[in-house]
């Protein structure tokens, strides 16, 4: 007995100890080191203006960003992309899970094919939507305009005011299954005894959907709607693949912007300030996130 | 009389709900089959108005792009320069690192879970730790380029296997802590306590009774961060640029051409696509409980 409680002890810290050691070295480094960037100038173009070597210069990157006209207009762009495409994919997910979740015939297939569009390598979604969305030979004009839905064809990916939609919808289409497969599983770890005796009760049926079924449902919405909020701030690839950010900066992400900065114009203390207010955000709702699952578990 | 209404209610209710279950199908299926039968089209199908949606009938299905991108050498050479030859190895790049970075997140990242499941943290706390690690699943991988990007360069990691491997497990690493952690916590401890009581150590206890009770979890938590370095972009984009190419870095760059060869490039979609989906398909079970962190209980 007292040898396994000495066993036990002792080599915990072995257990944990690559984990922690790589995630110090492989994040918490690297976010140190980013951090003393963005109070760098750092500017590997410019011929014999280049700065080869990161120089201290402050805050002025800070004060710098918060009059870069770009900076904003991609940071627009991230909310409205998280906002719009978080809030459709709950209500659709959600109306679909409410829908589907009675026995009906090939349960298992059903939620083997809402696995594919999130299970999809994203640079191919990009890819693949963005063959959809070509203006003069791409299915979906085509039946569109087919389906009387619409009378003339629409630049999807090429028109200022509805690129950004467009961008919206392939994340819809990509990730609406995760939310439905969250509250279909929610929804089967319902308790049946609250339906019987609301139903005896005379409850109506919105009665019963407002009062039983969404508020036992509303501690995994917030974690999915939480989870797919911060996922989604990090999206980069879809558009990548499709616009490029363009038209203009139409669809341009933060995270791209990151990206300009550091690859295209090698102007790396100021890609790190931008990246710094990204990740100022996401922590925003991380730390929600956290708050809410030690609130719930454990 | 109540019966035989409720049953006609009920069928038209049927009927709308496979209404809505058909169409849901039919969006999600449509770009797969898009991207799909693309794949089988010559080039001027592709480019056709009205697009040809159906084999056989509105085009002549061909198996020349597949020859064209998995077997250039029976084309000139001066076609098989421009990009033919690479799939391969940016296959066996896209394979290195996915099952590199799964084996080493799921070897380390299991250790830290039992650690966190069966023993008692003093100073830091248990729950302070795995929310520590779960805390870094949501950076955005935007934030950290830059530094990678140096720290990489410095010690030659940039466009090498290792280095690759190592940035993607760094992303699988908090998601495999999470789910083994959940699993541990559902696995009886008697045997293991037992064990430890007739002499066996930590570590023996471990690979011997643990490990075998915990295959199905520990086999679902390395596909899925197979499939996560797999399809992940950004880190790939900033890490490899020539020999260490992944599938989604070389087709994001032949999309950004300035007339992409559709048919070739839905080629190398497609191989990019099969195998995360057949990998869901496998673990199909563990999903919903992987991507939220073991919140949910699909």
């Amino acid at each position: 007995m007292k040898l396994s409680r000495v066993s036990y002890r002792d080599p915990k810290l072995l257990l944990i100890a690559p984990t922690v050691l790589l995630l110090l070295v492989l994040t918490i480094f690297p976010l140190i080191f980013s951090l003393y960037l963005a109070f760098c100038k750092w500017e590997l173009s410019g011929g014999k203006y280049a700065v080869t070597t990161p120089v201290f210069i402050g805050l002025e990157n800070f004060l710098k960003l918060a009059s870069d006209e770009r900076f904003f207009d991609t940071l627009v762009n991230t909310v409205v992309f998280v906002g719009g495409s978080v809030t459709s994919e709950l209500i659709i997910g959600l109306g679909l899970a409410l829908l589907l979740s009675r026995e009906i015939r090939g349960r298992k297939y059903l939620r083997v094919m809402f696995l594919l569009p999130m299970m999809m390598t994203p640079v191919a979604v990009g890819y693949t939507w963005r063959m959809l969305y070509h203006p003069t030979n791409g299915p979906l004009n085509y039946l569109l305009t087919l389906a009387g839905i619409m009378n003339y064809p629409v630049n999807w990916m090429g028109d200022t005011k509805i690129a950004l939609f467009s961008m919206i919808l392939i994340d819809v289409w990509e990730w609406t299954p995760f939310m439905f497969l969250v509250f279909l599983a929610g929804l089967q770890a319902l308790p049946i005894d609250p339906y019987e005796s609301a139903r005896m009760d005379g409850a109506s049926r919105w009665q019963i959907f407002r009062y039983i079924t969404l508020s036992a449902l509303s501690p995994i919405i917030a974690v999915a709607v939480l989870l797919r909020s911060v996922e989604a701030f990090k999206i980069f690839d879809i558009i990548y693949v499709t616009t490029a950010g363009g038209p203009g900066t139409a669809t341009e992400p933060v995270t791209m912007y990151v990206q300009i900065l550091a690859l295209r114009e090698l102007s790396l203390g100021y890609a790190s300030a931008v990246a710094y207010a990204l990740l100022a955000m996401v922590i925003f709702l991380a730390v929600l996130f956290i708050a809410k699952m030690r609130k719930e578990r454990i | 009389m109540g019966t035989v209404r409720a049953r006609a209610k009920s069928v038209t209710e049927n009927f709308l709900i496979y209404l809505v279950l058909i169409a849901a199908l039919v969006c999600i299926l449509f770009p797969l089959y898009w991207v799909a039968t693309t794949a089988f089209k010559f080039p001027k199908d592709v480019i056709r108005y009205p697009p040809a949606l159906i084999p056989f009938v509105q085009f002549e299905p061909t198996l020349e792009n597949w020859i064209y991108v998995v077997f250039p050498w029976f084309y000139t050479t001066i076609v098989y320069t421009t990009h033919g030859t690479e799939i391969f190895s940016n296959l066996l790049n896209s394979v290195v690192a996915a099952t590199g970075s799964s084996l080493l997140a799921t070897f380390t990242g299991s250790l830290a879970a039992y650690g966190l499941a069966r023993f008692e943290f003093k100073r830091w706390k248990n729950r302070d730790i795995a929310f520590f690690i779960l805390s870094q699943r949501f950076l955005p991988p935007a934030v950290i380029v830059i530094p990678y990007f140096i720290m990489f360069k410095t010690v030659g990691l940039l466009d090498t296997w290792a280095g690759i491997m190592i940035a993607h497990t760094a992303i699988s690493l908090p998601f495999v802590v999470w789910m083994m952690r959940e699993y541990f916590l559902e696995v009886p401890r008697e045997v293991e306590e037992s064990a430890m009581i007739d002499g066996c150590g930590v570590f023996r206890t471990f690979i011997e009774i643990v490990l075998p009770v915990a295959k199905p979890g520990l086999v679902a938590s390395m596909m899925l961060a197979f499939i996560f370095s797999w399809n992940e972009y950004i880190l790939a984009l900033f890490l490899t640029y020539k020999k260490a190419l992944t599938l989604p870095a070389v087709i994001a760059g032949l999309t950004h051409s300035g007339a992409p060869l559709w048919w070739d490039i839905s080629v190398m979609a497609l191989v990019a696509i099969v195998p995360p989906i057949l990998i869901a398909l496998a673990v199909e079970r563990y999903i919903v409980r992987g991507l939220t962190l073991g919140a949910v209980k699909g």
